[in-house]
């Protein structure tokens, strides 16, 4: 054993497998339908959810005995860096990685056997309400209390709540609880945003809750992590299509006579796409091994999150900048990247959220 | 299969333990030293103490054949070695000896390598670099220095630029145009040349970092026909862009040196960070200083992978991210840009008296003021520019 960064032979199948299926599946008029935040449109893609379910993807993490194999989190990598890259409208991060992750983590045998078969088999979708660190402007507050098993309290930003069935609802005495979407007394109210991402404030008025394990911080925590990684090999994936739209743009569009990306103001912009998406990617790879190798992983996970929050900031604006009008049309597909960087870039926490993770975490 | 650790073996964890304590017993109080930004004697004498001292245990041609003064080591150990020199801040081996190292492993005879590789091995003989021009730097291919064979001999005119540690090198590894017809990266050679033959005048160049650099003259300096390393004219394939450039390892990268560098200092801003204050208010607790912290922590650690990355991509002989070309011109870029950003960032935190270089209001020493200054030599090897360049044309073929 020494350094190696290349993927194994097994993941280098699931890279294939991975590129082929979205590759294929998901066209950019896939990602328009599903993100352009007309109200009534469907969440996701039911179709490609149940493929991917053939595929044995939803259970991948899972234990044998709920179809998975116990894959780490690099073996999921290379999946995220093309869901990522395609843009594919389908809630693998959050129903499979947060809120499967926190039910094999914390639930019974009986929950697990319910709840993470209902996930492997694509029977069910979940939601994870786990609170968001935001600047408050005078609405309501967004702690989650638990007396007993009701819970009350408000959570901002929940993706996918409108088609889940279950949430995940983390009480803020760090109790975790598994909630019926349809259980009288839970609201939601839609927030349209840039990315035309399902996004929802769930408020909850004496909702019955199902709760799972004791003291669900530890656990919350690292799944979290683990999340923070595989979006961050998303926002990686993106940023290699990103790259490569800029990059076939500065090599076909002529002005003064010659191709742009002659021009050396132009090859810099280019390049710091490239930047940023290698460097995210090479941080995320590490926490993810680091995850699997069973090393402390918090310190490396803030940090893949740090910068994939500031990449997936900064190489949508490169890229645009390379791209000027063209791109400035809706009818262009970088517009789609630019429009879902920005839900990376706050979701799971925003970057001063992770840098701050980081400053606590000793060196 | 993807590992970030070197030493998954009880041989392994040994070697680590084994190099550490060598560094604990040699360098007990550390030594924050570096070649090109030194000019003080009593300095240079230390720090080339303590490399003699690793050149008797071998460990400076730890990977080499025995038949050349190593020890046959694995790149592993080579990595283990250098990391740990890395992390405990110990002085950078003078690099261009090791360059010189790598290119006649690959492609001297073996004379050339009896002769050349003990002294550098042994830490007793520094080599100066001479391949900058005055009216060739980042275009280095543009080089006008001649080397005309005669006889036996091969007679060199020109002129070089910016040569670090020069002068305290006895030879000087020089790039030439041997092919007068030739032109650009065509024709171009590699020499050994002995810095006292006749004809080698040399003038100090300061730099603002405390170092010195030289101008070296060349006028009908005439050296023994096997001072030529390879095979004439080739030498921008076998030895520089055959080896992308200034990662002249020898196969076994360890980790950045630019990286080496940081991670010393940033260790002493956190010890700074931890004790100091400001406004009444521990540093520790500002969180504008914690985000700035934490941004170098981030950026830093970056720098950090890319040696992994680096080692990876050459041992395992498959480059993570496409072609060597394209993963060493990307981190180059973005390292150095970060060097200067990162001496900026230690400014940031430390405030007003980091513009101090010396006394007891001198904050660490002066080291953030000296850093400072020193980072702006981030252009040696090829400035963040034409990595860039590079990047763009040749790694992600945008035309030229």
């Amino acid at each position: 054993m020494t350094i190696d960064l290349n993927f194994s032979s097994d993941q280098e199948q699931i890279h294939r497998s991975a590129q082929q299926f979205f590759r294929a599946e998901v066209p950019p008029e896939l990602v328009r339908r599903y993100r352009s935040g007309r109200e009534g449109e469907e969440e996701f893609a039911r179709d490609l959810w149940k493929q991917m379910a053939e595929l044995g993807w939803l259970a991948m993490p899972f234990a044998e005995a709920h179809g998975g194999f116990d894959a780490g989190v690099v073996d999921m990598y290379p999946i995220f860096l093309e869901l990522g890259r395609s843009l594919a409208p389908v809630p693998l991060l959050e129903t499979v990685i947060l809120a499967g992750g926190l039910i094999a983590g914390l639930g019974s045998g009986a929950q697990k056997d319910r709840h993470l078969g209902a996930i492997a088999r694509g029977e069910a979708i979940y939601a994870a309400a786990l609170g968001e660190d935001i600047a408050s402007h005078g609405i309501a507050p967004t702690s989650i209390t638990a007396r007993g098993n009701s819970l009350s309290g408000t959570v901002p930003l929940v993706s996918y709540a409108g088609s889940a069935d279950f949430l995940l609802v983390l009480a803020d005495d760090q109790s975790l609880f598994l909630v019926d979407r349809t259980a009288p007394g839970l609201t939601l109210e839609a927030q349209p945003n840039i990315a035309g991402m399902p996004l929802y404030a769930v408020t909850l008025a004496d909702v019955p809750g199902e709760q799972l394990g004791g003291n669900a911080q530890a656990v919350v925590e690292a799944v979290v992590a683990k999340a923070t990684v595989l979006q961050a090999a998303m926002v990686t994936g993106a940023g290699s299509r990103i790259l490569e739209l800029s990059t076939d743009y500065a090599k076909t569009r002529t002005q003064f006579g010659q191709q742009i990306g002659k021009h050396q103001a132009v090859q810099y912009r280019v390049t710091d796409v490239a930047i940023d998406a290698h460097n995210t990617g090479l941080l995320a790879l590490h926490a993810a091994w680091a995850i699997d190798a069973g090393r402390p992983f918090l310190r490396a996970a803030a940090m893949a999150k740090a910068a994939s929050s500031r990449a997936a900031a900064r190489m949508p604006e490169a890229g645009h900048e390379v791209h000027a009008g063209i791109a400035f049309m809706i009818d262009y597909d970088l517009q789609l990247y630019t429009r879902h960087c920005k839900h990376w870039e706050f979701s799971l926490g925003d970057r001063r959220t992770s840098l701050e993770q980081v400053a606590a975490l000793p060196a | 299969m993807v590992d970030f650790c070197a030493d998954d073996t009880p041989q392994l964890k040994a070697w680590r333990e084994e190099v550490r304590t060598f560094l604990q017993t040699e360098l007990p109080n550390g030594m924050h030293f570096d070649f090109d930004f030194e000019e003080d004697p009593d300095r240079w004498a230390e720090c080339m103490d303590f490399w003699q001292k690793v050149g008797r245990k071998g460990w400076i041609a730890l990977t080499w054949s025995p038949e050349y003064y190593g020890l046959g080591r694995s790149a592993a150990e080579h990595w283990i070695l250098q990391e740990e020199f890395a992390e405990y801040g110990a002085p950078v081996y003078p690099i261009i000896g090791m360059q010189v190292a790598a290119a006649l492993l690959r492609h001297g005879t073996h004379e050339q390598r009896r002769r050349h590789l003990k002294g550098i091995a042994e830490a007793t003989v520094l080599w100066g670099e001479g391949y900058t021009e005055p009216q060739a730097g980042s275009d280095l291919a543009s080089l006008t220095t001649r080397a005309t064979l005669d006889g036996d001999e091969w007679v060199i005119n020109g002129q070089k630029t910016f040569g670090t540690a020069a002068h305290m090198a006895p030879w000087m590894f020089v790039l030439a145009r041997s092919d007068p017809q030739s032109s650009r990266h065509k024709g171009i050679s590699a020499f050994l040349v002995p810095l006292d033959a006749p004809g080698v005048t040399m003038l100090p160049m300061h730099n603002i970092a405390n170092g010195r650099q030289n101008a070296t003259f060349f006028d009908d300096v005439r050296v023994p026909k096997d001072c030529l390393v390879g095979t004439p004219g080739n030498a921008w394939n076998q030895i520089w862009f055959g080896m992308g450039g200034d990662s002249l390892m020898n196969g076994a990268p360890g980790p950045d040196h630019w990286y080496a560098r940081m991670t010393r200092t940033l260790k002493l801003l956190r010890r700074f960070v931890a004790e100091g204050t400001r406004g009444g208010r521990p540093l520790s607790d500002d969180p504008i200083v914690r985000l700035q912290m934490a941004e170098l922590e981030v950026e830093v650690e970056t720098a950090r992978l890319c040696g992994f990355e680096m080692h990876s991509n050459v041992v395992t002989g498959s480059p993570r991210a496409g072609s060597h070309i394209y993963t060493i011109n990307l981190q180059q870029a973005y390292i150095k840009e970060l060097y200067t950003r990162f001496a900026q960032g230690c400014m940031d935190v430390m405030g007003p008296l980091a513009q101090v270089q010396h006394g007891p209001w001198a904050p660490m020493a002066g080291l953030i003021e000296q850093q400072y200054r020193a980072a702006f030599g981030n252009h040696a090897g090829g400035t963040s520019q034409l990595k860039r360049m590079t990047l763009a044309t040749r790694g992600l073929e945008l035309p030229r």
